[in-house]
């Protein structure tokens, strides 16, 4: 081979392998970059964003498991619940595998008085990635909060874990594992909470296991007998998306959204109201003379008929209950003009790598997780949160261990009761204003409750001066709150 | 490496006739689900066809039409590094096309149709190329 020939061979050949890491390197660097570390303190990832607010810092912190409710007393309330992999019958469907707590889905009902000193019991008979539960609403102290790698490890099979809080607000609840949670509520792993039941009361908690949808458990047309002439209507929304629902064959009220009381509800008829993800509201519906009525429940095969006798099968209303303006105002109990903080929580989505996945990726304030701002309060803050999505998606962000005021919606203020949420649903291109005190330390979750879009990163926390956490996410007891 | 260059076009080119028989097993599965029950909201995550299509769109197949580029680079194929750069660039041009259906508006899925047809040929034309028996015109003599 002449020399010529071979040095243009040699040249061809150191230009391929640059043109193949011209390809590859800039791919490398964006794939290694988005690895999400086994390994990860809820104390050090992200960034601190002090919303224009001091930048406290505390010597010694205070572990977020020392946080707990009362340690002794002997509990009003004491629950034990058992959580395996198992198959379970869906009535008026048949069996499907998935997750039970005492061999059923969804789990037992839990009924507390308010004050009533709760204390459940979890033990975990087979259930292989760990689990947690998580009071949804109920404003516990931290340790109680059952966020696995935040305020608790995993309940490894054979483990068990007690949970103690006082039930100081009466409203709808609900609970559920917060451990691989996209996968481990959608197959079976929620309960209904009441706290101060009253007689009336109808429960409506839907859910959508693979491809079914139930309401309290059962596929179809489900009927309750009606418990007087007016009814409370207690409906939960435990899936991933908003359900409108609506009553057919009645007038109702909007009594609560979230465990919080409207004030002074008016009369609605031919409207639905819009269930947030993760939310509650209660209805109170008049029961006509001699016939029954239905509530829809998203449309489709499932719904929940009240009483006796025909019940009428309405569509889907095309008016909504519009939270902003129902109702009448009420002095809050704190300023929101007054803010200690402000924060900006901008959901966005761009294409790129997350975890070494390619797709379309959520972002906060323009950042991944978990490169994410991490909120920092002081105890006693009055904080402002606007919350604005731009990501093409709606989403449920759910902030735990506190409940947020709306402010405005688009810029329009709120006219109605006090719209208190825990459960909000944030449209595509809306942008809303909350206001909340920070009276409740410890290292909270902030967090979309489409679960599978907060498995793909649209999580935050909500972090307390001096709280510190020892948990971590992922590690050995494979902590994976999402 | 022409003959891996071969495999991997004709693979890019497989992978869009498999993409079409996903989709349409996704969408007669969910047509079947509703008869059964199934409701589509913000809720429905899709089943087993649309995640197989979203997995072989997002990951298979551009890893294949890279693979396919950084070959191109070694494998003495007439034109091969341009039609490997055509099936790339098809490629993000499908991808796009599939955001800008759920972002923008879903008209844009017609195109993603027609895009596949496209890329499906000039997959299977670079397959070709380096099916051709005959020296390369580029190729340095070195028996004479």
């Amino acid at each position: 081979m002449p020399l010529a020939t071979k040095l243009a061979e040699r040249r061809r050949l150191l230009v391929a392998v640059a043109a193949t890491l011209a390809v590859l390197a800039p791919l490398a660097f964006f794939w290694q970059r988005s690895l999400v570390p086994n390994d990860l303190s809820p104390m050090t990832m992200g960034y601190a964003d002090y919303g224009g607010g001091p930048m406290v810092h505390a010597h010694h912190g205070q572990d977020v498991s020392t946080l707990t409710g009362p340690a002794n007393g002997k509990p009003d309330v004491a629950v034990d619940l058992t959580a395996r992999k198992e198959k379970f019958e869906i009535p008026g469907r048949g069996s499907v595998d998935g997750y039970t707590l005492n061999h059923t889905s969804p789990g037992p009902q839990i009924v507390a008085q308010q004050g009533d000193l709760i204390q459940v019991t979890l033990h975990n008979e087979s259930v292989p990635e760990g689990i947690t539960l998580h009071w949804h609403g109920v404003d516990v102290p931290a340790a109680e909060d059952g966020v696995a790698g935040v305020t608790q490890d995993a309940v490894a099979p054979g483990q068990s874990f007690v949970y103690r809080f006082v039930a100081k607000d009466a409203g709808t609840y609900w609970y559920h594992s917060h451990q691989v949670s996209h996968e481990q509520v959608k197959k079976g792993l929620y309960g209904v909470l009441i706290v101060q039941p009253s007689p009336t009361d109808v429960i409506a908690a839907v859910h959508t296991y693979d491809k079914i949808r139930t309401v309290n458990g059962g596929y179809g047309e489900r009927r309750v007998a009606a418990p007087g002439s007016t009814v409370r209507v207690r409906l939960i929304n435990t899936d991933n998306g908003p359900m409108a629902a609506w009553v057919d064959g009645a007038p109702y009220r909007v009594l609560a959204v979230d465990g919080t009381d409207v004030n002074a509800p008016t009369e609605v008829s031919n409207k639905k109201v819009l269930v947030t993800a993760g939310g509650r509201i209660d209805l109170q519906v008049t029961m006509p003379q001699g016939s029954a009525v239905r509530i829809g429940l998203g449309g489709g095969p499932t719904t929940l008929v009240i009483g006796d006798g025909n019940a009428p099968t309405g569509t889907e209303p095309r008016d909504r209950v519009d939270l902003l303006s129902y109702g009448s105002p009420k002095r809050l109990e704190f300023d929101p003009a007054k803010a200690d903080r402000n924060f900006q929580y901008n959901i966005g989505r761009r294409p790129g790598f997350f975890d070494g996945r390619p797709g379309l990726w959520w972002t906060i304030n323009g950042h991944q997780f978990p490169d994410v701002p991490m909120f920092m309060v002081t105890e006693g803050d009055v904080v402002r949160m606007t919350i604005k999505n731009t990501s093409g998606q709606v989403h449920p962000m759910h902030l735990h261990g506190h409940h947020v005021v709306v402010l405005s919606r688009n810029g329009t203020a709120a006219t109605g009761s006090p719209w208190w949420t825990d459960s909000l649903n944030v449209e595509d291109d809306e942008t809303y204003e909350v206001a909340f005190v920070a009276d409740n330390p410890g290292i909270w979750m902030d967090h979309c409750h489409n679960l599978p879009h907060a498995a793909q990163g649209l999580v935050t926390h909500l972090m307390y001066t001096g709280v510190t956490s020892n948990f971590h996410l992922g590690g050995s007891p494979g902590n994976q709150p999402e | 490496m022409r003959s891996v260059y071969r495999v991997l076009a004709g693979l890019v080119a497989v992978g869009v006739v498999l993409q079409a028989m996903f989709i349409a097993l996704g969408w007669f599965t969910a047509i079947k689900d509703m008869d059964d029950g199934l409701v589509i909201d913000k809720n429905y995550e899709g089943n087993t066809g649309h995640m197989l299509h979203g997995q072989f769109g997002m990951m298979v197949i551009p890893i294949i039409a890279l693979l396919l580029l950084i070959v191109s680079f070694f494998a003495k194929v007439q034109g091969g590094v341009r039609w490997a750069l055509y099936v790339v660039g098809l490629v993000i041009l499908q991808i796009a096309l599939a955001f800008l259906s759920f972002g923008v508006a879903p008209v844009i899925g017609a195109l993603h149709g027609l895009n596949a047809f496209a890329l499906a040929a000039v997959a299977a034309m670079a397959a070709r190329r380096a099916a051709v028996t005959r020296e390369p015109a580029v190729e340095p003599t070195t028996t004479v």
